[in-house]
């Protein structure tokens, strides 16, 4: 286990210098609008939080994280606050394979296909899409988070957004539950799933679905990706705990611990597959450190999107 | 020697909650956490109960074991809401690192 303080200053100092917690300027993070034909004008901001941009950061962080985890190594860790954010942070980007980054603009995209094919009236800004902060707010560091948070809010309400879709159960829960506390100002928060209207198609394919904790239990809306799937002829699997008892997938103890995040993954991930069903998750966070511990698991975007191409 | 702060669960309402006081103790929380380790969070909350700040304190780099999957928060037959007890308690101790 890492020092939680060395990790807190590490990410606080990043979102304080850059907006970006690994200190990766966004417009390097924020690229899959680019290949992608998107509405300018809509009723709703198209807003990502950044997200599923930052799994494949994640996913390179993490592995040197526990490649240190409790050895003498560690300790350096720190010294890393007091290094230029944007240095490290372009490090980080530039040892990041472009595969992965490329795999996750994918599961963007496929999301903006979903919402066209669902006739919903959305549009795309990337200059307001921002990284929410929850992770702050998860480590306890609220005076960043709430500093953060007011930045992001006067940037969207000052441009007029008054309505979001939302593509992550973080971000989703960040500005649906915490922002209107904190800052003040309310959006109408929409996760992208349901605004899913695809013709029905008859498909013969079983999927075990892997809640996440924000979905199923802090926002209770696990039924809703249930229930697009039900309508596209996709069935899935009973799972041991699920909804509002879901179990975490080890995901958020990452950053402090990555043995922590696997000893509690694997118990998910065995749970996961007993069901005999490809894994599907709805979270990159939980995508990301299931993937790590060698599940073979999908995101739902791309099971919703192959029925698109069908 | 571990000093108590009979204020301390009034204390933090500062950093968001005070139903710690609700708790008692049946360890509901400690069996559904999935990481399974050393009666977490129901120790903690105890030390809330008898004032023991400076015991959280010490072991403070245990709360961020909490994955804030908020399991014990939807089980919790007072609703004493640990998980957000303990992510009280995290804003406590960035605070006070902070101060220090």
């Amino acid at each position: 286990m890492y020092r939680p303080r060395d990790i807190i200053e590490t990410i606080a100092g990043n979102l304080r210098r850059t907006r970006n917690p690994f200190g990766i300027p966004n417009t390097l993070v924020n690229r899959w609008w680019k290949d992608a034909d998107l509405p300018k004008n809509g009723e709703a901001l198209l807003f990502t939080g950044l997200m599923y941009q930052f799994v494949p950061y994640i996913e390179t962080a993490t592995g040197y994280l526990a490649k240190f985890e409790d050895t003498p190594w560690a300790e350096y860790l720190r010294y890393a606050r007091w290094a230029p954010s944007t240095l490290s942070g372009l490090g980080l980007a530039l040892i990041t394979p472009g595969r992965d980054k490329r795999k996750f603009n994918r599961t963007l995209q496929n999301i903006a296909r979903i919402l066209t094919a669902s006739r919903a009236s959305f549009y795309y800004r990337p200059e307001l899409d921002q990284y929410s902060g929850v992770l702050l707010y998860d480590l306890g560091d609220q005076k960043t988070f709430e500093n953060h948070a007011h930045w992001v809010a006067r940037r969207l309400t000052s441009a007029g957004v008054k309505k979001l879709i939302t593509v992550d159960p973080h971000t989703t829960y960040a500005l649906k539950e915490l922002y209107p506390k904190i800052t003040g100002a309310h959006f109408e928060v929409t996760p992208y799933f349901e605004k899913i209207r695809i013709p029905a198609r008859k498909t013969d394919r079983t999927v075990t679905l892997h809640d996440p904790c924000f979905y199923g239990r802090y926002l209770g809306l696990s039924d809703v990706p249930a229930r697009a799937l039900a309508a596209l002829g996709i069935q899935c699997r009973k799972v041991e705990q699920s909804g509002a008892f879901t179990h975490c997938c080890g995901g958020p103890a990452e950053s402090i611990s990555p043995k922590l995040a696997g000893e509690v993954g694997g118990r998910r991930l065995a749970q996961l597959s007993a069901p005999g069903a490809p894994i599907v998750a709805m979270c990159p966070i939980c995508l990301g450190n299931l993937r790590k511990l060698g599940a073979d698991v999908e995101d739902l975007s791309s099971i919703l999107a192959e029925n698109l191409a069908a | 020697m571990t000093a108590l702060n009979p204020d301390f669960a009034e204390e933090m309402m500062k950093y968001g909650e005070d139903t710690a006081l609700a708790c008692f103790n049946c360890g509901t929380c400690s069996a559904i956490c999935p990481l399974l380790h050393d009666h977490f969070p129901r120790k903690l909350i105890r030390y809330i109960q008898i004032g023991a700040k400076d015991r959280i304190l010490e072991n403070a780099a245990e709360l961020w074991k909490c994955l804030h999957c908020g399991l014990c928060t939807q089980t919790c037959p007072r609703e004493a809401n640990p998980g957000e007890i303990i992510l009280s308690l995290k804003r406590m101790a960035v605070e006070n690192w902070r101060k220090s």
